[in-house]
């Protein structure tokens, strides 16, 4: 079956020959180092680009074709050029963004953020944010992405305007300002906000100008969720991020025919009806390592109105699992959520350097050995692991209820 | 009810609120009134501080309106702070934070700080990127309680292992109770790293920590 076909069923909840398998986005290609391990392990001389950086900050690689083609990988991603970097020091560097970035082991965390001086909303407006339409961004983009569509079968992705609305504002603003201006200073936080909502359409509309003719999703990158939490109430979501989530999804489906795929990491149970409300086809990545984020659960609520991406854990599963366990947790996922369509199999964030190869193998193969439709499954699962959602799971998924506030007790 | 139980009731509203503002104008008033700094402390921002952590693992508060409350409370502390060191008030304990080497995540760390010192605590903060003989030299001059090890990535965490040796080899793993946190630790990771704790956030490291070292909360 050809693999925009594929694609097409998939997202609409339709079973396909085979869950659809991905890797190589910017936030879930291959750490540099975890590419080489990879490269050896494989010994295979064809696989070149440990050199070729996907994203800096994080140190990802644009995987080779050589080893795209023998995972067998469904996806291509098409991403803006980075430009207006400058090198700080030999450790630090800004982006267009004015954040600058410091190495750390083996990636790059935010160092400093140009508005965590910022008081009015006027200082927000002064920032030399950077300019959209400037062709350096673009170049290449369009032929690129023609020569794929016409000459390939890959579905194709429009990736890498980096940071959502909210994960902008935390790296400009800083988190810790940020989550204070969340709380209590709500006019800073809104203008920032807008200001960025902004830039991202006006960025959007570049990058389709390009390549929307030939893209069959896009994808943007937030992140709304913390590990055992979400990282912001609910109610903060529904009415500072999901009505401009609404107005940047509207304003990308009015300029290209695509699916829309929103990212967060961590758990975000308590927002998922709004996160399909603003017009989310597809949420990724779906961390399972974070409190509530169950597969069969979600499946069982969403399926039918949401696709899920991802699934396959970087953080607790895949640096410490034996390759027999690799296997056993990518059958359980599509045995959880690939049923019925609705599924696209792929690792939750980076393979990073603290992942044996064995592992990132042993995960391709089993999604391409066990993800053929029909799945028959539950002859390789554990007993637990086939067990329909209890009633308290589902109801563990909900918004906690308010609590009211204890009064004041003094020591005496 | 009386001006003073008006004063510390407003203050333990605002506090939750994370009005830092209205909680330092406040907190200096009350003092300006004769108001014994001990009973501020005890009576309004430590219950705040503690009705925040209880609201933020029942899961109505998040992170921004526990870190602006936190704020308020620290505001409030620095009014305080000299005042409260001519009492004979003791620190509940002390607590050596740091994040370790290679990583230069702090919010997690900044919030259980900002708790602990609110829940009564000496807290001495290293920052990020801390490296191990800077962890062995504040354990040598502070005689610490309790250490605690904050790590944010997978990459990172394994710094616990080498840390907590290098502790033992100085001799000084006795008496001290180490934590470790931060978003891909877990209590698994915990126990194998051979540390005393692990708290997935802020609020629940003061309750566990008060628990080990068998102290009341004060409600």
């Amino acid at each position: 079956m050809d693999r925009r076909e594929r694609f097409k069923k998939i997202t609409n909840f339709e079973e396909a020959d085979r869950v659809p398998v991905d890797l190589g986005s910017h936030v879930a290609s291959i750490h540099r180092i975890s590419y080489v391990n990879l490269k050896n392990h494989l010994n295979d001389p064809e696989l070149k680009n440990e050199d070729v950086i996907l994203d800096r900050m994080v140190q990802n690689v644009i995987p080779d074709e050589a080893l795209l083609n023998r995972l067998n990988v469904d996806f291509r991603w098409i991403a803006p050029n980075w430009i207006d970097v400058v090198d700080v020091t030999d450790e630090i560097y800004m982006d267009m963004w004015k954040i600058e970035w410091q190495f750390m082991i083996d990636a790059y965390s935010v160092y400093s953020s140009p508005l965590s001086e910022a008081k009015t909303i006027a200082d927000i407006e002064n920032h030399p944010w950077p300019d959209p339409t400037d062709p350096k961004l673009w170049e290449g983009l369009a032929e690129r992405a023609k020569w794929l569509y016409e000459n390939t079968d890959y579905v194709l992705v429009a990736d890498s305007i980096k940071g959502g609305i909210l994960t902008k504002a935390f790296q400009i603003r800083g988190y810790e300002m940020m989550f204070a201006d969340l709380a209590n200073n709500l006019d800073f936080a809104n203008a920032l906000m807008d200001k960025i909502l902004e830039m991202y359409k006006l960025f959007w509309e570049e990058f389709l100008k390009h390549v929307g003719p030939y893209v069959d999703m896009v994808y943007f990158t937030d992140d709304i969720g913390g590990q055992s939490s979400m990282m912001i109430s609910p109610t903060t979501f529904r009415t500072m991020l999901q009505p401009r989530m609404a107005e940047l999804i509207d304003h990308i489906k009015s300029k290209a025919d695509v699916k829309f795929m929103y990212h967060t990491d961590g758990t975000v149970t308590p927002v998922i009806e709004d996160i399909i409300d603003m017009g989310a086809d597809i949420l990724n990545p779906i961390q399972t390592s974070a409190i509530g984020m169950e597969t069969s659960v979600l499946k069982e609520l969403y399926h039918g109105r949401l696709c899920f991406h991802g699934a396959i854990d970087v953080q607790q599963m895949l640096p410490f699992a034996t390759p027999e366990e690799v296997r056993y947790d990518v059958t359980r996922r599509l045995y959880d959520l690939g049923r019925g369509g609705g599924y696209i199999l792929a690792p939750c964030h980076n393979i990073g350097s603290d992942v044996p190869p064995e592992n990132t193998e042993a995960m391709f193969k089993a999604a391409h050995e066990m993800g053929a439709y029909p799945l028959d499954l539950a002859q390789y699962l554990k007993k637990e692991h086939l067990e329909k959602p209890t009633e308290e799971q589902f109801a563990a998924q909900a918004e906690a209820p308010k609590l009211a506030r204890a009064p004041r007790k003094g020591r005496s | 009810m009386s001006r003073e139980d008006d004063i510390l009731d407003s203050l333990y509203d605002l506090t939750i609120d994370g009005e830092r503002d209205k909680v330092v104008a406040l907190t200096n008033e009350s003092l300006e009134l004769g108001m014994d700094p001990l009973v501020v402390l005890f009576d309004a921002l430590i219950p705040a501080l503690e009705e925040v952590g209880r609201q933020f693992e029942a899961g109505t508060f998040f992170v921004p309106e526990m870190l602006v409350a936190a704020k308020a409370m620290q505001g409030a502390m620095d009014v305080l702070r000299p005042l409260l060191a001519k009492t004979d008030a003791k620190p509940l304990g002390t607590f050596v934070m740091g994040t370790v080497k290679g990583d230069i995540h702090d919010i997690g760390k900044n919030l259980c700080n900002i708790m602990l010192e609110g829940a009564g605590f000496n807290v001495i903060d290293l920052g990020v990127n801390v490296q191990e003989q800077t962890f062995l030299d504040a354990i040598r001059e502070h005689k610490p309680d309790a250490l605690g090890l904050s790590a944010f990535l997978t990459t990172t965490m394994p710094m616990f292992i080498p840390l907590i040796a290098a502790i033992e080899e100085a001799g000084l793993r006795d008496g001290l109770l180490i934590y470790v946190g931060g978003a891909p630790v877990t209590q698994e990771y915990c126990d194998k790293v051979g540390a005393d704790g692990y708290s997935p956030n802020a609020s629940a490291l003061v309750r566990h920590l008060k628990e080990k070292m068998g102290i009341k909360a004060s409600g």
